[in-house]
């Protein structure tokens, strides 16, 4: 995991150190032997898996999340091992979006799927991925919306005209087709791409049994055999380093939609105090330590608007690692609202997680929308 | 309207109240898509049958198939015939019945399910319910199972609402002012935005709908929707507003740091600006006009 990665540098320098002083033999650090570290070739050096780069911060290995300027605003992308928790807004329509691009990015990488769903099937699910956009069609989307923004921005800026050309909070298209790409949310993604990639699929009305019986365990029996299933895939792909294979290391993504609805068969939407309200707590306690021990990063949408139990989602928030919360304009006040007339709702970030580090990452910018264009989904300042 | 309400398809929630009642307009959309030839089956728990077909004729009548909750809910009367599910067995049938061809089920009330069974498991089956085949929004509209459900919203806190209302394609609230009825319809299509419709309408006693105007609104004590927006610049005592002529005096200025055209010409140019430049110096009695180098006697 990451960890090795960083190890793995650590040894490299010190073999180095004590290459240089054996040779004067000043010090008297011995050398250890040959690196004990395995077999594999990749843990001498940081490991290198399609799709991912280490942080800069403190080399963790991050992944994209599929919208570049989200994965500017978690710090770099998603960290490889973290649960990125999405708040669904009121009517269901931008969540979608985020766990689309999440698995279209995963796609695109060449990383394994586990799709999990109560309402679509996932079979569905990936035919309506967005298409991936090469690079310079992505900047003539750019340009067209640099000159509409230039003849209203012309006239504002005569004293700090030298600021007019920054763009607002957009990354430019990344060059390299390595880290974080852009899609075209009005095509679907080709059939050949989603045939040559490796998904595992989740449909809760076909795993459940007809029969309605009565559970005594904690966890309600849908999420139990989520977990079983997760459990299932890590240890037979060998995401968890169980199989020691001469293939590739790659990352599992995971997507899990709508959790907590009652579809999942938990009643945490429907009744504020329920016999079964540590059931999706536990499933995040359960799933965060999967995810922990194996190359996986995990994707939930979750409906917290319906949860009538408000210390439920505060468990909820504080089990999970990234938190962003949608909150859409559609059916509110704020649509008519002439500061907002640009976008269509705003994007909270409401936690970011703090591995191996002391400080968070936090970007300064607090006040962020977003705004569905024609084939974007961009976020920008408010 | 009704034929946009029977239009998208999935589960269609009806929530009423006890000053507005829904079975009326449930029993017109029964009627509507009897009418259109498909199968109509209903689950009767809070009225007895014969009442819910009154007011039907005889053509609509034969199309209803009736399955009867109301009359013995518990199966008391039938000892040796095993029904251990009750209500859920009897949806459960109703999701077999329905897998050929395009069909209505009408659930006379969700209301009464609800208090029966446990809600998870409710919205688990209406989601099993309203997605029949294996691509439910790509087949035309006409192949798919509508659900109508009658809810009445004041036996329910907003949990159980909640669900319901993000499980429907379309939701209608009933509602209306001064004895005319309205309904509030919610369409949540698949991909696209939620839309909002308000229509009045009565519905006639063969259960046929007439839409109605809407009723004007007089005399209605709203509040003021705009208090008058108070402009915090009129009692100072300096002056913040331009007039024409300042602003175009403002907007013609030239800045400092601005690199404009008469900048770019003065620095091409500079032959002409010398004579802006002088140095105007008068001696005094005791300055040494000397013009030698004082650093001579310098011994560097």
């Amino acid at each position: 995991m990451a960890a090795a990665g960083t190890c793995g540098t650590g040894t490299r320098s010190t073999g180095s150190v004590v290459a240089a002083a054996s040779t004067n033999n000043v010090t008297s650090f011995q050398r250890r032997g040959p690196r004990a570290s395995g077999a594999d070739s990749g843990c001498s050096r940081l490991v290198s898996i399609a799709g991912t780069r280490p942080s800069v911060r403190n080399g963790q290995l991050l992944v994209s999340t599929g919208l570049p300027a989200l994965d500017q605003l978690l710090g770099g992308g998603l960290a490889v091992g973290t649960v990125l928790l999405i708040e669904e807004d009121k009517y269901n329509i931008y969540s979608p979006l985020l766990f689309k691009y999440f698995l279209a990015e995963g796609i695109v990488s060449g990383h394994a799927l586990l799709v999990a769903s109560a309402k679509e099937d996932p079979a569905d699910i990936l035919q309506k991925l967005p298409a991936p956009l090469i690079d310079d069609s992505y900047k003539k989307e750019c340009d067209e919306d640099v000159c509409s923004h230039k003849t209203e921005s012309d006239i504002k800026m005569k004293i700090a005209w030298r600021y007019q050309l920054l763009p607002k909070m957009e990354a430019g298209p990344v060059s390299s087709s390595r880290f974080g790409h852009y899609y075209d949310i009005s095509k679907r993604i080709p059939q050949e791409l989603i045939e040559t990639s490796k998904w595992h699929g989740f449909f809760l009305p076909e795993k459940i049994s007809s029969t309605f019986n009565a559970e005594p365990c904690s966890l309600t029996s849908g999420y139990m055999k989520l977990l079983q299933f997760i459990q299932n895939i890590i240890y037979e792909e060998g995401f968890d380093g169980s199989n020691p294979q001469k293939k590739q290391k790659n990352i599992l993504r995971i997507g899990i939609q709508n959790l907590g609805s009652p579809l999942w068969g938990d009643d945490i939407c429907c009744t504020e105090n329920s016999d079964t309200s540590h059931s999706l707590t536990k499933f995040l306690y359960i799933l965060r330590g999967l995810l922990r021990s194996s190359l996986s990063a995990c994707i939930i949408t979750m409906p917290t608007h319906l949860i009538q139990n408000k210390a439920v989602i505060a468990r909820v928030t504080n089990l999970s690692d990234t938190v962003v919360g949608l909150e859409s304009f559609i059916g509110s006040e704020k649509e008519t609202n002439p500061l907002y007339k640009d976008y269509h709702g705003l994007i909270h970030i409401r936690q970011i997680p703090r591995l191996n580090n002391l400080i968070y990452d936090i970007s300064d910018v607090k006040d962020l929308a977003f705004k569905l264009k024609k084939k974007l989904f961009t976020i920008e300042l408010d | 309207m009704l034929e946009s309400l029977l239009a998208l398809g999935g589960l269609v929630l009806l929530r009423d109240s006890v000053e507005w009642e829904g079975r009326s307009l449930l029993k017109a959309l029964v009627k509507k898509s009897a009418l259109c030839g498909e199968q109509v089956h209903v689950l009767g728990c809070e009225v007895s049958e014969e009442e819910f077909r009154e007011g039907f004729d005889s053509s609509i009548n034969s199309r209803l198939v009736y399955h009867d909750l109301f009359r013995d809910p518990l199966s008391w009367s039938k000892p040796g015939k095993a029904l251990p599910g009750g209500p859920l067995e009897a949806l459960r049938a109703l999701d077999k019945k329905t897998s050929s061809g395009p069909a209505t089920i009408a659930l006379d009330s969700l209301s009464w399910l609800l208090h029966h069974l446990p809600c998870p498991t409710l919205c688990q089956t209406l989601h099993a319910l309203s997605r029949q085949d294996s691509c439910p929004g790509d087949s035309p509209p006409g192949e798919q199972v509508r659900v109508l459900g009658l809810l009445h919203e004041e036996l329910h806190g907003p949990g159980p609402l909640g669900a319901l209302s993000s499980l429907a394609q379309t939701e209608v609230t009933l509602s209306g002012t001064m004895g005319q009825a309205s309904a509030h319809i919610l369409y949540r299509r698949p991909r696209q935005h939620p839309t909002h419709q308000t229509q009045w309408f009565s519905i006639l006693p063969d259960f046929s709908l007439e839409l109605q105007v809407e009723p004007p609104l007089e005399s209605q004590p709203r509040s003021d929707p705009h208090t008058p927006s108070v402009d915090p610049t009129t009692h100072l005592t300096f002056n913040l507003h331009l007039s024409k002529k300042e602003r175009e005096v403002k907007d013609s200025l030239t800045l400092p740091f601005q690199f404009s055209l008469e900048k770019q010409q003065a620095l091409l140019r500079p032959g002409l600006s010398q004579a802006t430049s002088h140095i105007f110096y008068e001696p005094d009695a005791y300055d040494d006009l000397d013009q030698e180098d004082p650093d001579d006697d310098l011994d560097v």
